[in-house]
């Protein structure tokens, strides 16, 4: 049996309502979307992008070289410091989990 | 008299209880929208041990729920991407791939990369591929002391899965599948990713300079920005007609905790997918070295399906079916589903489509 096809119902005015918005809202979505896969756009948000690191980031640079050194200046650990940390703290569970799988072939050969 | 009179304020009230009735539904609602907007759902709720950990990265093993006669012999590993938490693959009850894989008795592992650090910001394909994924092999044989495995890599996961599988074929892999991998970056025009990052102004190493590691936010309104009415209006304007029906209001409420959950992405692979796989398309042209191995896919021989979502917007079919000519793979399948990057798996239909096709593939190939 086929479907009737669907009228909109001329005394529902909220049901054309939403009629127009999904219609509307189809055609907007589509087209915004073209619109963020053309050329103009991937220029513009390359520009915007490129112009907010060139301002943000010097501030930021100042900000943390002024943090350091007070941190240095009160004798307490700076990011740099644990970042040290951490990665020492990596290589040591590398080394952890190299012994493990040598661990696992012995008790392999064993078996 | 009496009666008459009653039946007249009955007319009179009734219209105004309506609106009340609307009213008080609506507040209602508003709070539900706002309780759903800013509170986390329960996910990732199928039982798990970690077996392996190093760094940030969690290797999990799921309980398995079929007794062990019945389980399929070769345990099956799960890599997600690296700028996504990888409880996607296990939303929430009833809805969720690794419960159903579970079910259908396969032992199930997940890698999870876990949270980069300032520490981590020089991670790159180099060390997923090279240095977190044999030690997660190797771990996952001794524990299953089963010498051939599975793997799965969804998005990124399925890039570095690829590449593993090319670098590294005779560690026991005899089965991939690969769900919507970025491969194959020849065709500039396929994707607004493409095209945001091969314009010529785009510098990722600026964007690594400034950041260290890549924040989620940035990736997150990128992958937003895709569709920006679909993900910025009409997510939430579902959402609200919809917000009566509790099976529609709970799958979107777990999947948006999962959308809001955002993670940074190491500033050297971020630089090194850009650089390397999106604008030079390394991997396909054959020219990709990592520690100075070079990534041949013809050596890639596990059987291979591959998994393509056909309204992906994030990794467009074009980029994901090119490998089939290069992989060395003799048993090898496309298999394409109607669907999102993300739908596909964790959508209403998945659990009817992809999911009964991957088990069916891979369920011949375990035992």
């Amino acid at each position: 049996m086929s479907e009737k096809p669907e009228t909109p119902n001329v005394f529902d005015p909220f049901g054309m309502m939403k009629n127009m918005r999904d219609s509307n809202m189809e055609n907007w979505a589509k087209a915004m979307t073209e619109f963020v896969n053309s050329d103009s756009f991937a220029a513009a948000q390359a520009e915007s992008l490129n112009a907010m690191l060139a301002t943000s980031t010097p501030f930021r640079k100042l900000l943390e070289e002024t943090l350091s050194k007070s941190m240095q200046a009160l004798k307490l650990p700076t990011t740099d410091d644990f970042v040290r940390l951490a990665e020492r703290l990596t290589n040591i569970e590398m080394r952890l989990d190299d012994m493990d799988a040598k661990l696992d072939q012995c008790l392999e050969s064993q078996h | 008299m009496t009666e008459t009179m009653n039946s007249n304020s009955k007319t009179l009230t009734s219209p105004f209880e309506d609106v009340c009735r609307q009213w008080h539904q609506s507040a209602k609602n508003l709070e539900v929208f706002n309780e759903l907007l800013t509170r986390d759902a329960k996910i990732a709720q199928t039982p798990k041990q970690v077996i392996w950990t190093l760094n940030k990265a969690k290797l999990y093993r799921y309980t398995p729920q079929v007794h062990e006669d019945q389980r399929h012999r070769i345990p099956l590993l799960l890599v997600f991407a690296i700028m996504n938490r990888p409880y996607v693959l296990d939303l929430r009850p009833g809805h969720s791939f690794v419960e159903y894989m579970v079910n259908k008795g396969y032992d199930v592992y997940l890698l999870d990369w876990g949270i980069p650090g300032p520490e981590d910001r020089d991670l790159k394909y180099d060390d997923y591929v090279l240095e977190y994924l044999p030690r997660v092999v190797r771990k996952l044989k001794s524990y299953t002391r089963s010498n051939e495995f599975s793997m799965l890599g969804w998005c990124l996961g399925a890039l570095i899965s690829t590449m593993y599988a090319s670098l590294r074929p005779d560690d026991g892999l005899k089965n991939l599948i690969l769900l919507t991998a970025p491969l194959d970056f020849s065709d500039k025009e396929a994707g607004g990713f493409t095209k945001w990052v091969n314009h010529p102004s785009f510098d990722p190493d600026r964007v690594v300079e400034a950041f260290g590691n890549v924040p989620g936010e940035m990736i997150d309104a990128g992958a937003k920005m895709l569709k920006p009415v679909e993900n910025y209006v009409s997510n939430y304007i579902n959402l609200w007609e919809n917000i009566e029906d509790t099976s529609r209001v709970e799958a979107w409420h777990a999947m948006n905790t999962w959308v809001r959950d955002i993670i940074p992405m190491a500033g050297a692979g971020y630089r090194q997918l850009i650089t390397e796989f999106y604008k030079e398309n390394r991997l396909i042209e054959g020219t990709l070295e990592l520690r100075g191995e070079r990534v041949d896919l013809g050596r890639l021989r596990a059987n291979l399906f591959n998994v393509i979502a056909e309204s992906d917007h994030i990794t467009p079919p074009c980029q994901s079916e090119g490998v089939m000519d290069l992989v060395g793979s003799q048993d090898k399948e496309l298999f394409r589903v109607r669907g999102g990057h993300i739908g596909i798996m964790a959508g209403r239909g998945a659990e009817k489509s992809t999911w009964p096709q991957m088990d069916a593939w891979l369920g011949a190939r375990s035992d």
